[in-house]
């Protein structure tokens, strides 16, 4: 038995020795049909680089916006400070509360935020948030919270991306990329908003039998986050962002996810509160064109911000 | 709480030190936790069903004294009949009620007859096909005074319920496995570095072949009236290796496992895609339920007893029932009788006992009569794989047909990632090792023996590194659980 178990004992490193040095040479070769379970998002979909490389260079806010694509595509930060609000906009490519708690362990003490607008969709409370976890661990420092953060979701991918993170981090790898501001139709304003060129929306057909569901890790999350702007008294503002009318009436349950959303707080459901049109306020299903933000936004600084 | 995932790892560590550090001075106590932790494994699929479990198990250890010690032969009987019935009619219930009801009122609406079938929404046990053979085996060995009934009800218990192979085999036999549960096990280190090793190729086989290539057999099976002949010949290569990675990855963690705690469980799977005529496969696939269905169906129906006649209609009869056993539907059924027809010519002839050895025994590469006979089985294997697969015996027509049209000719689709070739490549890989390793238990037996130790070692890191890299990340349970 000592035989056996000096052997794993000695395995055991080699084991993981290898396993770092194979997970850097496939992030190194860049081939992404080798990289089945290591997603390195550095720059990619949803200006997150910047946005991160900008929030560590910001002073004190009025509001802070986090959440989904909803969150960095719904929140236009210049009409917001055209109201006389000083803000930025934390919101990353399906951010899901698990990576918004990291977010804001990290950057609410800084950005001091009076108020905290949380965008809450209810994909957001379903998904198992591995994408999101991975783009921000590839756009934003490793640290232990992000190690935190892998353990709590332990997904391989995860695992991988932090390994390789880590790897381009001590070597600073990264240190002279500098991300577009100009991607397609994408263009990112300072503060943490992008904004999409205006585009028109041709309705698709949408399978109607969704379920909003709270997934645990999630939940937990959401609870860590309602708990910490407690303790640091900063008003909670829960707001879900207008989606096409087809989007939203393919969730069955609604009523139960805005029910879910009251008992944490100060709720507002947009999709109930605005009238906008889907061709002409949406560039797809689930977004605003700038037509649609400017409509979404006022009605936010008029019938929300001043209570 | 499947193989392939981190809740059974946390497990299996736990029972390895408490069976060596903790009850290791004791074989009733090994036992006992052996059958408790088989026990506790079952009850995270399910604990409703450890009452079925529990019952079987006491039904045929009660059945099996019963028979010993009745005086007379009809007594004999009558206790093995129960026993039998009892058995079947919970798996025909479990298994089997929907289909025959459903199967009932087709028949009566074809003769014009319409009534409304009264289905139940029944949840099939898992494993219950396996455990149910092992009980059945059991008293049937004892019947025919093969072996003597167990008095010690742990130790049957453990026989019947030892968690590596409770949910989806290999089926035991008590003439094997339950000496080694009444025997003093001691800690073997080069029969615990051997499970360790099968257990990584196991793993292997599951989460990065099976899986992998499930991913695109489900697309492509999914959406057959979407592809070309071509891809749907993929597809089917895709499944072919999807299932062997799947169950025989299975074993391979089973049998390791067993090997952890000082157990041989039986073989189950020889590399069956190296076999050169389908009757060399069966020899080499799902053994121990190809053997089971030998020793207590093909004999006493005769075997090979009788003339060709008879042989053929045993033939028929077995592979049609193990097609019957893995699943109630017709394309199952199809499936068996469909690898009878292929058996036919070979039993006919006189052949089925020609290829006995291993293919290329001694050699590298396979003589072309070798090949020849490789590449047929295997494409037969193939395309008797895609009934197994299909959701309806009409679905697997259609999906065989398009195979044979012209499209078979354009090219295979590949979707914008190249998710195929990568999985391609591993199988390519997969193969290569399977073929060096042919002539061993399993593959990476003695693969590298030669070499430095720790280059051998740098092989099995790699081997993990290949599991984190390409494995599917959502955990996917096995195909067999559900027979």
């Amino acid at each position: 038995m000592r035989k056996f178990l000096k052997a794993i004992l000695l395995f055991i490193p080699l084991s993981i020795a290898i396993y770092i040095l194979m997970v850097i040479i496939i992030g190194n070769l860049n081939i992404g049909t080798l990289q089945k379970n290591l997603k390195y998002f550095v720059g990619a979909y949803g200006h997150t680089n910047t946005r991160i490389k900008e929030v560590r260079k910001n002073k004190a806010v009025d509001i802070l916006f986090v959440g989904s694509s909803h969150a960095y595509r719904g929140f236009d930060t210049r009409l917001f400070e055209q109201g006389g609000y000083h803000c930025f906009n934390l919101g990353s490519n399906r951010q899901s509360p698990i990576q918004t708690e990291l977010l804001l362990a990290r950057y609410l003490n800084k950005l001091n935020p009076k108020v905290l607008v949380y965008e809450v969709c209810p994909i957001a409370f379903s998904t198992d948030g591995v994408e999101s976890t991975c783009d921000i661990i590839s756009n934003d420092v490793v640290d232990f919270g992000a190690l935190k953060m892998a353990i709590k979701q332990n997904n391989i991918k995860i695992y991988n991306t932090l390994i390789y993170s880590y790897y381009r981090q001590l070597l600073h790898r990264d240190a002279n990329f500098t991300e577009q501001i100009v991607k397609d139709d994408d263009t990112y304003i300072s503060g943490g908003f992008v904004e999409k060129k205006i585009k028109y929306y041709t309705q698709e057909k949408i399978e109607g039998n969704n379920k909003a569901a709270l997934n645990d890790l999630q939940k937990e999350s959401f609870e860590a986050i309602v708990a910490m702007t407690k303790a640091y008294g900063i008003k909670l503002l829960l707001i879900q962002s207008p989606v096409t009318k087809a989007t939203f009436n393919a969730y069955v349950n609604n009523d139960y996810f805005d029910h879910k959303m009251q008992q944490y707080g100060t709720y507002y459901n947009f999709n109930k509160m605005i009238e906008l049109n889907d061709s002409l306020d949406f560039f797809d299903g689930h977004h605003l064109n700038q037509n649609g933000v400017v409509k979404f936004n006022k009605a936010i600084i008029e019938k929300v911000l001043p209570n | 709480m499947l193989f392939n995932s981190l809740n059974f790892f946390i497990f299996l560590i736990l029972i390895f030190f408490l069976y060596w550090f903790v009850t290791n001075k004791s074989l009733k106590l090994q036992n006992l936790l052996l059958l408790v932790s088989s026990y506790y494994f079952y009850a995270c699929w399910d604990w409703r069903f450890l009452f079925l479990l529990a019952f079987s198990t006491g039904l045929d250890f009660y059945t099996g004294l019963k028979i010993a010690n009745a005086p007379q032969k009809q007594q004999k009987k009558m206790w093995l009949w129960i026993s039998i019935g009892i058995n079947l009619g919970f798996l025909g219930f479990f298994k089997y009620y929907n289909f025959f009801i459903n199967s009932f009122a087709d028949a009566m609406a074809q003769l014009g007859m319409h009534i409304d079938p009264f289905t139940l929404s029944v949840i099939l046990p898992v494993g219950i096909s396996f455990y149910t053979f092992h009980g059945l085996s059991y008293v049937i060995d004892i019947y025919y005074d093969r072996i003597k009934p167990e008095t010690n009800f742990i130790a049957y218990s453990v026989f019947v319920s030892f968690f590596p192979l409770l949910v989806a085999g290999p089926i035991e036999r008590a003439t094997h496995l339950l000496p080694q549960v009444k025997k003093q096990r001691h800690f073997n280190y080069l029969q615990a570095v051997d499970g360790l090793r099968q257990i990584l190729w196991g793993l292997f086989k599951k989460v990065v072949i099976a899986d992998n290539c499930a991913e695109h057999a489900n697309t492509i099976f999914n959406n057959y009236t979407d592809y070309s002949g071509s891809s749907l010949f993929l597809g089917a290569l895709f499944f072919t290796f999807q299932i062997y990675g799947d169950f025989s990855g299975y074993s391979d963690i089973a049998l390791g496992t067993a090997r952890l705690f000082g157990i041989e469980l039986l073989k189950n799977f020889s590399f069956p895609y190296f076999s050169r005529d389908i009757a060399e496969f069966w020899r080499r696939w799902h053994i121990s339920l190809s053997n089971w269905f030998r020793d207590y169906l093909y004999i006493p129906l005769g075997g090979s007893k009788g003339g060709k006649g008879m042989q053929v209609r045993n033939t028929f009869i077995i592979f049609i029932v193990s097609g019957f056993w893995h699943g109630a539907n017709w394309t199952f059924i199809f499936w068996g009788a469909l690898n009878a027809v292929y058996f036919l010519p070979l039993l006919l002839l006189d052949k089925n006992r020609s290829n006995m050895g291993v293919a290329a025994e001694g050699r590298f590469l396979p003589n072309l009569r070798e090949l020849w006979g490789i590449s047929t089985t295997f494409i037969l294997t193939v395309l008797a794989w895609i009934f197994f697969r299909a959701e309806s015996l009409t679905k697997a027509f259609a999906y065989i047909e398009e195979i044979f049209s012209k499209s078979f000719f354009q090219m295979p689709a590949i979707s914008a990632n190249k998710g195929e070739l990568i999985s391609l490549a591993l199988v390519a890989f997969f193969m290569l090792i399977e073929w060096l390793g042919r002539e061993k238990k399993y593959a990476i037996e003695k693969l590298g023996f030669s070499w430095p130790k720790p280059l051998r070692w740098s092989f099995y890191a790699l081997l993990i590194f290949t599991l984190g890299m390409y494995m599917q990340t959502n955990e996917t349970p096995f195909i067999y659980f559900q027979f």
